[in-house]
């Protein structure tokens, strides 16, 4: 355990009895790019509810937190032909889900560089009453889309003061209500405690909103905020606005220690306590009923790669390093990479592949890395090797939990829910049962009082 | 008459509990809970009405009525109902085209090709979104391209682009897709939408202002119209072969636009019981509150400090043409004050905070039925938007849906089951194919 970090109870188990906390991403039939050729994907209801309805129904059945969903705000012609792509609007879906569900989390990327706040302030809430407290919002700031939106791209920097102004704005809106602000007194014709709605009067540089919010105060105060962005500007957004961090996998366990306690320690210089933030690494294990067969799996989404088109794919993720005529078995020369800081979208996950190529790997492992996880970390296994792996990170203090993203749905994700899982339910750590009714009481935070 | 072959159509404004929340019978403390409108839905469907639309309501008589999110809402009500259509407001003033195209769009995906948009201008908000609200007209000139610039969106997908076909590692014929590459005044925006095509071709456009400029829009865009409802005949007949004029003069088919005038029936088992409700509904309200109502949603029109029986003091009501906020509603209120039907400040207040403009009929199912056949049949309505002002919820709700729908059904003029899996085709129109087929564009791969 780093010493700056969450404070240990004494005694039992694992991290003195603290347990995990999980989401998953459900993007659709799997995070690897070949997952959808694998026969009995589902891909033909990868834009149908049913599908999404059985992967939430699933996580619920687990216990899991919540489930998660990504988002992007183009649609990328150079690999819609052999990618499926994610379709289906966040916020809309989740609204869906929250019908059929009753206990497990509900969190949407929605994006703070082409949105208004009133707007996100006012679904987030609407969506927060809908699931009696379950809604939460991925504050991401977009890399890419603006051609879209009519206007240029915010540079990285100005996208992450922007993305604060927006987060301040948007508690600002929740706050416009009273936590007990609806009476309901028939007797006295008194709806709502007037005195208990308030405008927010919220200006920043980018912002002026008067409000209140036509959304009564959501049951939960604030929805959960998560947020993704592992750059400097993105940790300091998220130790002081997220409950939640996502971040990227790392496939080393010093890289994961380091940035667990970089950003713990910003949290703690924004004034919270370390344990008010939940770290979550990103895992897209393939998991087998034995480490045979998911090496087998391995090779068989493997086989799926269409390298030539994946080249675009990667070089996307290299600020748009020229790989066209590069052999596949060879590393990239340095010299087609640009700097660090000259990289706007996407910066810390450029990092991670920066990290990676510095190491040697070449081309095509690249884009097997790129095309089965977007960068995360890949372990393949049987759900005993996966348990002991997030267990030992666990230990080791360098994540709070994980944001699983399955490699291949459905037995991909079901060997998650139905083998994984309960592995980790043994081992004490992993609850058995949800916690409280909100989301955020299931975290272990607090419903926020008005 | 030969017209009427169960062609009539019915939407069911849906909204929170309205002004009755204080009777006792009223479900007002579930006014953000999902049951109260799965159960409204569910009866709604139960009775067949087509669809369901959702305003982004102020209340009328300034009660702070909080409510969900019409997208959100409708979004959840997708996978609790199988076949009734779903309807939001959107605001072309303070939305993103593509992230409203989007959002219409999964709705669609997700209820099986039954999503629309009530294409909705607004008239305040301005402060929520820190910018000047829009003049009247300029609004409209806003929204009209932004309706070109949402159709040009879902315009992107051909319906056969997804191939998913593992074997040729072939999911997207990427020359059924393209960018839309829109410029107009206020938008650029280049596509294409990364939501998949829609099952019913392109969700359905509906659209409610009736002012001269809203009736541009809607005759060139909309797939529904909700129009004001009118308390005589001949003016909605008017205003029905207006918009039908507009439809024609953009390129389309008059039958390629259902006009569904606002209507807020008001049912008694008997024409005196009906009456009693209405009376009854009535002795709740707070007139102050209304009063202010009124003065925020027709701006200028500020009756404060008139005794509420005095007479409407007439030099307070602007010309119609002048107002920027919900121009025609209040053109009806201006022109029922000229005809003198209502005389004093409290007439004006409960007629704005009742029925916000719109036709009320009061009387028997068979009364009301009679009313609405005569308005269908005599060609100055192709169906109603039912308004829920007095929804006494549970029994309002069953007064539409055990007694006005039963005898329409009975007369042969609204149908007695849904005959189509999608919105578009249980409203009676024609299938959707993309106005031009998809260029190819250029592969990337």
């Amino acid at each position: 355990m780093p010493s700056d970090s969450s404070p240990l109870a004494p005694g039992q188990r694992v991290r003195g009895g603290e347990q995990l906390v999980l989401a998953v991403l459900i993007g659709g039939v799997g995070n690897h790019i070949g997952a959808w050729r694998r026969p009995g994907s589902r891909i033909e209801e990868k834009y149908s509810l049913s599908l999404f309805k059985d992967l939430a129904g699933w996580a619920e059945a687990a216990k899991l937190h919540a489930v998660f969903l990504a988002d992007g705000l183009r649609l990328d012609l150079d690999t819609v032909k052999g990618q499926p792509f994610s379709g289906l609007e966040p916020v809309t879906l989740l609204s869906a889900l929250s019908a059929v569900t009753e206990h497990i989390g509900l969190i949407g990327s929605i994006s703070s560089t082409f949105s208004e706040p009133y707007n996100v302030a006012r679904q987030l809430a609407s969506l927060d009453h809908l699931s009696n407290g379950r809604a939460g919002w991925n504050l991401v700031t977009s890399a890419y889309g603006e051609e879209n939106f009519g206007r240029e791209l915010p540079n990285h920097d100005d996208r992450y003061q922007l993305a604060a102004e927006f987060a301040e704005a948007i508690r600002a809106l929740w706050d416009t209500w009273g936590t007990d602000a609806i009476k309901i007194d028939r007797e006295h014709g008194v709806y709502a405690d007037a005195s208990k709605v308030r405008y927010a009067d919220f200006k920043s540089e980018h912002f002026s909103i008067r409000g209140p919010l036509n959304v009564a105060r959501p049951p939960q105060g604030y929805p959960i905020i998560a947020q993704a962005g592992s750059s400097d500007a993105g940790q300091n957004v998220a130790a002081r606005y997220a409950d939640l961090v996502f971040t990227t996998g790392r496939t080393s366990d010093e890289d994961s220690l380091a940035f667990y306690r970089s950003l713990k320690s910003h949290v703690v210089a924004a004034g919270r306590p370390a344990s008010d933030v939940k770290i979550l690494p990103g895992i897209s294990p393939i998991i087998g009923q034995t480490e045979t067969e998911a090496k087998a799996i391995e090779r068989e989404l493997n086989g799926y790669i269409d390298f030539d088109a994946s080249r675009a794919r990667l070089s996307r993720q290299l600020g748009g390093a020229v790989l066209d005529d590069l052999e596949l078995d060879e590393p990239i020369p340095a010299g087609r990479l640009p700097a660090y800081e000259a990289v706007e979208g996407r910066r810390s996950r450029y990092g991670v592949y920066l990290g990676l190529i510095a190491e040697g790997w070449t081309l095509r492992r690249l884009i097997e890395w790129e095309v089965s996880s977007s960068g995360h970390y890949v372990p393949v296994g049987d759900s005993e090797q996966i348990a002991d792996l997030l267990l030992r990170r666990f230990e080791q203090g360098s994540a709070d939990g994980y944001i699983l993203l399955p490699s291949f749905v459905p037995e991909g994700f079901q060997l998650i829910t139905d083998a994984l899982v309960p592995i980790l339910q043994e081992r004490g750590a992993f609850q058995r049962e949800y916690a409280g009714t909100t989301l955020r009481e299931n975290l272990g935070l607090s419903n926020v009082a008005a | 008459m030969s017209r009427r072959d169960r062609g009539l159509v019915l939407a069911l404004l849906f909204g929170g509990v309205a002004r009755n929340w204080r009777k006792p019978w009223s479900r007002s403390s579930e006014v953000v809970d999902l049951s109260l409108y799965a159960d409204l839905a569910r009866k709604a469907e139960a009775a067949k009405i087509h669809t369901l639309f959702l305003a982004d309501t102020v209340p009328s008589d300034g009660t702070p009525e909080p409510s969900f999110e019409p997208v959100t809402l409708l979004s959840a009500l997708a996978p609790l109902t199988e076949r009734i259509g779903l309807i939001p407001s959107i605001s072309t003033t303070f939305t993103e085209p593509y992230n409203l195209a989007r959002q219409v769009a999964s709705l669609d995906r997700l209820s099986g090709g039954r999503g629309g948009w009530n294409l909705v201008t607004s008239a305040w908000g301005g402060e929520q979104f820190g910018k000047e609200l829009p003049a009247h007209d300029d609004r409209y000139a806003i929204a009209d391209e932004f309706a070109g610039v949402v159709k040009a969106l879902w315009d992107t997908w051909a319906p056969d682009a997804i191939v998913a076909d593992p074997r040729r590692n072939l999911f997207v014929d990427p020359a059924k897709v393209r960018r839309a590459d829109w410029v107009s005044e206020h938008f650029s925006v280049r596509g294409p939408l990364n939501v998949p095509p829609s099952p019913q071709g392109r969700p359905i456009i509906a659209q409610a202002g009736s002012s001269e400029a809203g009736k541009v829009i809607g005759g060139r865009h909309a797939d529904v119209i909700f129009t004001t409802g009118q308390t005589e005949f001949e003016p909605s007949r008017q205003v029905y072969d207006d918009i039908k004029r507009h439809a024609v003069a953009a390129g389309r088919a008059a039958g390629d636009v259902k006009i569904l005038p606002g209507v807020g029936p008001v049912i008694g088992s008997t024409d005196a019981e009906a009456r009693r409700i209405w009376a009854d509904s009535h002795e709740l309200l707070n007139y102050e509150r209304a009063r202010a109502s009124l003065a925020t949603q027709f701006a200028g029109v500020d009756f404060s400090g008139y005794d509420l029986d005095a007479p409407v003091p007439a030099h307070l009501l602007p010309d119609e043409t002048v107002v920027q906020g919900r121009r025609s509603r209040y053109g009806v209120v201006k022109r029922l004050v000229d005809s003198g039907e209502l005389r004093t400040v409290r007439d004006v207040i409960l007629y704005h905070a009742s029925a916000a403009g719109h036709w009320f009929p009061i009387g028997s199912a068979e009364h009301v039925a009679d009313q609405l056949q005569e308005r269908y049949e005599g060609g100055a309505a192709d169906g109603f938007a039912l308004l829920p002002f007095f929804l006494n919820y549970p029994a309002g709700l069953a007064a539409l849906t055990d007694g006005l729908i039963p005898e329409l059904q009975r007369r042969g003029i609204f149908h007695t089951d849904y005959e189509h899996e999608t919105l578009r085709g249980n409203l009676g129109l024609a299938p959707y194919v993309p106005a031009r087929p998809p260029s190819t564009v250029k592969e990337g791969s």
